[in-house]
């Protein structure tokens, strides 16, 4: 199912929970499987509960309440705009039209082309440059219909 | 002793009677207010409580979706429903009677619908032949109400200011 | 003990009590809907604000500790504002379809709506909508009614033991599903219904047929299994709608399985037999009472005249009242005739006339809660008995050691600390071994020694030691495979013999009504209370024997023995064998049964009886709706009958008569028998090539009522009926998963498709009873299995 270095990881962080606690890892264990996957699909949630030990609806739970675990297929890059009460009240709506029109796409859905995803998130902790968007790995800050020009043109 | 006098007068010249005849008299000559019925009704209220009848939406689909509201609330119990889930996964009877010498007309089955599908229509005259026909069962109901439905809905737009 | 005073009332509340706990006990009302008591904490409805003093916000009265000198306001203006608040922000995605759902009339949401809720919303923006589930036969789902109490969550992780129902996404997005759109299958899962504070799980077979108000209740006690779980019996206008739990704390407390629940659909099954019918020149015809009690008369006294009278035999279903029971086996001694039995699944009879005077649990149902340590045996103890099961789940929480001795490695919902799984026909032995273990040094009983041979099992030690550190708290329960098995008396001697060397108790409950059975006679050897039978010294027959040496008479109690008898085929030849089959039954059985008369008798629904359960509890109900059509109560049948056969004592007009007659009162104190000696083992080996089978009952085939149950049948627990072997099994055999196979037992050959289960161990075919595909298979133990 997973390759035998994601198998190594899991382990890894199974093991500083105790024992009977091995449901603790459901976070990490999920992250490792979408780094290797890309995305999460059911039977990936499926064989972290049976390697967890824990009914599959419970990673299940977990998996769907982060926005940061992605149960569709994504693109190259995954845009996160965060529309939550700060970023709202900075703008974050007129730079998620701004990003619609200029990729054509609604939150959920990805390019044509398979470059960008575009995903509407909760609060991601950087209120205090709001507006803000996740882009990949790296956050972006104070985002200004330009800035957000610049930032997607950088990427490959 | 003046009243006895007074009263022996009265009696004597027959006055209570004179009174009466007068009254009489008066109406004998006053317009009439009798109304031929049959021939000639009185117009009735839009609030007249009379024959049941269950409506339909202009679709055509039943309005009654089987809350048993009216049921519930009846006080004679003249109204007996069986209910189940229709194919379309609704709530729909499936027996839907009136006994309608057990009811009274109180009205309170309207007041309870949810979905304006029991009404009291203006029909105030209707008889039965045999045993058994007071109960009407709800193929009749709905026909009552795909018959009169002009006037039922009339009759409810007229009142709907003072709901 | 803290002091709390709530809306001025002081209190004396034990430490760590939430304030909600201490309200209710003190009667003071606060509303809820996420909290339950028999559930952990979640706080998450805000209902139950409370305004407590020197807080600075209302409090969740269910998530708050009593602390000493707390002063709790319920009704303060704080708190009835907030717990306003709380109701219009859960209306806002309510739907207003009060009318049309089923919930209506009984609804908290809709109770406490009217309470604390507005007259008008203030909400001008979209309601959501969320999709239907369909998660099963048993429940209906309306989920954008749903108000995220977690609830059905909690019961199914904390009760029920298998999470099936868990809340994805968050915040607006939150929805109760399955994962992938799975069933719930829990054998419990009907609570999650009784449990549900809104419309969002209903149901399914009552769906729309009536409305709460109209419903009249009625108390009844469920028949299909040994815990005689109260229930409130619903009905309209003489017809049962459902079934709901009628809470007592030391039986089922709030809960019902499924089977006790949803088995009401086959009181109105269209199979139901309104009229007696007989059977003339093999045409079945309807008949009056009169015509059809005569002609079972005449046959039953016909064969007597030409037989004699033990030639005739009756069958009583474990499902039977007390009444019924007694009634049976009285009927049947006035004709001067042992032969009555209710063990219908028993194979072996060696300890009759040693057992103690009726089979129980071996100690209080709300004990197994809090033992130490139990042994299964034999026992499949979360499906053949669910509420016991979760009684076992309780213990295992409150950290007993659950061990387990089974022919197949069924699947519970508690841990089980040690385990032995071996064959069928080895379980004697491998308990054998953990008496053996038991002992230590001082010295085996011989005759258990004898099954010990090969005693080292890994295990064993680990099991006695287990239960000798439990001690007094320690309980040793025999299942229906060990009842039902070839060598039952020899595991319930070694499972005595365990229980005297560890200090332990045991107990072997019955199927259904048995022990009620035990209690009226309604066994060949033993009489009213356990007496001796006076005149049973002649040979008399069980149950198995009067399949196996075909009698000229059968008088059947709801009993269809093809599925119910140990022996199908053996059951259905006997019957076809017969010269006068006569059927007291509660639906119209001519298709599975060779009957000559049938006559309606009542379910337990429409007839008053008692009912004894595995801990010796006497219940009693009275009719909840009267009988279909013309079908009687049986006991009124029975009654008739023996006047019509001339027997002395049959003139009650009551059955309270029948059960004075069985006084309780009278009843001898159950005390521990001496144990019986094990029957040295046979020389039964298993034949080359041969797979051992477990014929266990499915938990929804175990009577005529659960047979015709309909939506109990379509549940996944319901397989059709399969040979399931392990992998390992399967690719001996060549077969995969779908195949087909054919199994051949002693007599006959049948052809069954192939599941892959690595429960069962190798050397194993699981082949369930109670259906009509195997039935030819007969009780045969050794069974050989080919590619078809």
């Amino acid at each position: 199912m997973l390759s035998q270095q994601s198998e190594n990881e899991i382990d890894l962080e199974i093991a500083k929970y105790p024992a009977e606690q091995k449901q603790a890892a459901v976070m990490a264990a999920l992250a490792i499987a979408q780094r290797e996957k890309g995305w999460l699909d059911e039977e990936t949630l499926d064989y972290v509960a049976r390697r967890l030990e824990i009914p599959a609806i419970r990673v299940a739970e977990v998996a769907t309440f982060y926005s940061m675990y992605d149960l569709e297929p994504v693109g190259r890059h995954k845009i996160s705009l965060c529309t939550n009460i700060s970023c709202m009240l900075r703008g974050s709506e007129d730079i998620k039209k701004y990003l619609e029109d200029k990729l054509s796409i609604k939150p959920g859905q990805t390019t044509s082309d398979g470059k960008f995803t575009l995903k509407e998130v909760e609060c991601l902790a950087a209120c205090c440059g709001a507006p803000m968007m996740q882009v990949d790995d790296d956050y972006h800050e104070n985002l200004t219909p330009q800035r957000v020009d610049e930032i997607l043109d950088a990427m490959e | 002793m003046g009243a006895s006098i007074q009263h022996y007068i009265k009696s004597f010249f027959l006055w209570e009677l004179v009174k009466g005849m007068q009254v009489t008299g008066r109406h004998l000559f006053a317009r009439k207010i009798t109304v031929q019925y049959p021939e000639e009704k009185t117009p009735k209220s839009p609030r007249f409580r009379g024959l049941h009848a269950l409506r339909r939406y202009p679709n055509g689909e039943e309005r009654c979706i089987a809350c048993k509201l009216c049921e519930a609330v009846c006080p004679a119990l003249a109204i007996t429903i069986e209910s189940e889930e229709r194919d379309d996964g609704t709530r729909r009877t499936t027996r839907y009677e009136i006994d309608l010498f057990k009811c009274i007309y109180c009205g309170f089955c309207e007041e309870a619908c949810p979905v304006d599908s029991i009404v009291e229509t203006d029909i105030h005259e209707f008889h039965f032949e045999n045993r058994g026909e007071n109960i009407i069962t709800k193929e009749q109901l709905l026909a009552i109400g795909d018959k009169y439905e002009n006037q039922i809905a009339a009759a409810r737009q007229q009142d709907a200011r003072y709901r | 003990m803290p002091t709390i005073e709530i809306d001025g009332k002081a209190l004396d509340v034990e430490k760590g009590k939430m304030i909600i706990e201490a309200a209710d006990a003190a009667g003071i009302y606060i509303p809820r809907f996420c909290y339950h008591e028999k559930l952990s904490i979640a706080a998450n409805c805000r209902m139950c604000l409370v305004e407590v003093e020197k807080a600075p916000k209302p409090l969740p009265a269910c998530a708050t500790p009593v602390v000493d000198g707390m002063k709790v306001f319920t009704s303060s203006p704080l708190a009835v504002e907030a717990q306003k608040g709380t109701m219009e922000f859960l209306l806002i995605n309510h739907p207003l379809d009060c009318p049309v759902c089923d919930q209506g009339g009984e609804c908290p949401l809709q109770d406490q709506a009217l309470g604390y809720g507005k007259d008008i919303s203030r909400f001008a923006e979209k309601k959501r909508a969320v999709d239907d589930k369909d998660i099963g036969p048993l429940i209906e789902t309306e989920m954008t009614r749903c108000i995220h109490c977690t609830r059905c969550v909690r019961f199914g992780q904390e009760v029920a033991g298998i999470m099936e129902l868990g809340m994805t996404g968050r915040g607006e997005h939150s929805e109760i599903g399955t994962f992938l759109g799975h069933s719930v299958d829990s054998e419990l899962s009907g609570n999650m219904v009784d449990l549900c504070p809104v419309g969002a799980l209903t149901n399914k077979p009552y769906r729309f047929s009536a409305r709460v108000w109209e419903l009249a209740d009625h108390a009844g006690i469920s028949p299909h299994d040994c815990v005689g779980a109260n229930t409130n019996i619903q009905s309209v206008r003489g017809r049962v709608k459902r079934i709901l739990p009628r809470d007592n704390e030391s039986v089922n407390q709030c809960w019902l399985s499924d089977r006790d629940r949803y088995s009401f659909e086959a009181l109105n099954s269209p199979e139901r037999l309104s009229r007696p019918m007989v059977r003339r020149d093999g045409q079945w015809r309807e008949a009056d009472w009169e015509t059809a009690l005569h002609q079972a008369v005449s046959g039953i006294t016909g064969v007597i005249e030409n037989h004699g009278a033990d030639r005739i035999g009756a069958l009583a279903a474990p499902t039977s009242t007390l009444e019924e029971f007694y009634l049976l086996q009285k009927l049947m001694r006035a004709m001067g005739c042992h032969n009555v039995d209710h063990r219908l699944r028993q194979q072996d009879f060696r300890d009759d006339d040693e057992s103690i005077m009726r089979p129980w649990l071996g100690c209080r149902i709300e004990d197994l809660g809090r033992a130490r340590a139990i042994l299964l045996v034999g026992s499949n103890i979360r499906k053949d008995q669910p509420l016991l099961g979760l009684r076992v789940r309780d213990a295992a929480r409150g950290g007993a050691k659950i061990m387990a001795i089974n022919a197949m490695d069924y699947d519970f919902h508690f841990d089980v600390a040690h385990r032995i799984i071996a064959a069928a026909s080895d379980l004697p032995g491998r308990l054998a071994a953990v008496v053996h273990a038991a002992h230590e040094g001082s010295e085996v009983p011989s005759d258990v020694a004898a099954w010990a041979e090969e005693a080292e099992f890994e295990d064993a030690a680990a099991i006695a030691s287990a239960l000798k550190d439990a001690g007094e708290d320690a309980v040793v329960v025999l299942g229906n495979a060990a009842a039902s098995h070839a060598d039952a008396s020899v595991l319930k001697s070694m499972a005595q013999a365990l229980a005297q060397q560890t200090g332990a108790s045991w107990g072997c409950p019955s199927e259904g009504n048995g022990a009620a059975a035990w209690v009226a006679g309604c066994v060949p050897h033993r009489a009213v209370h356990a007496r001796p039978a006076t005149g049973a010294e002649k040979p008399v027959s069980n149950a198995m024997e009067m399949i196996d040496r075909p009698l000229k008479s059968y008088i059947l109690l709801n009993v269809e023995p093809t599925l119910d008898c140990a022996d199908g085929q053996a059951a259905k030849q006997a019957m076809e064998g017969a010269d006068c089959v006569v059927a007291l039954t509660v639906f119209d059985i001519r298709d599975n049964v060779d009957a000559d008369v049938m006559l309606p008798v009542a379910p337990y629904s429409e007839t008053s009886g008692s009912y004894v359960n595995c801990e010796g509890r006497l219940q009693s109900v009275t009719g909840a709706v009267a009988p279909l059509g013309e079908a009687r109560p049986a006991w009124k049948v029975l009654r008739v009958l023996g006047n019509l056969l001339d027997a002395e004592g049959f003139d009650y007009v009551t059955s309270e008569d029948v059960k004075n007659e069985v006084a309780w009162s009278q009843m001898p104190i159950l005390d521990e028998s001496p144990r019986c000696g094990v029957p040295a083992p046979n020389a039964r080996r298993r034949p080359a090539g041969a797979l051992v089978r477990i014929a266990d009952v499915p938990l929804y085939r175990v009577d005529a009522l659960v047979r015709r149950a309909v939506s109990l049948q379509l549940t996944a627990d319901n397989q059709p009926a399969m040979a399931q072997l392990c992998a390992e099994e399967a690719q001996r055999v060549g077969v995969e998963e779908g195949d087909r196979v054919s199994v051949a037992g002693a007599a006959a050959e049948v052809s069954l498709p192939v599941r892959i289960n690595d429960s069962v161990p190798t050397g194993s075919v699981y082949i369930p009873s109670a259906w009509q595909a195997t039935v030819p298979l007969g009780n045969s133990t050794f069974v050989k299995v080919s590619k078809a």
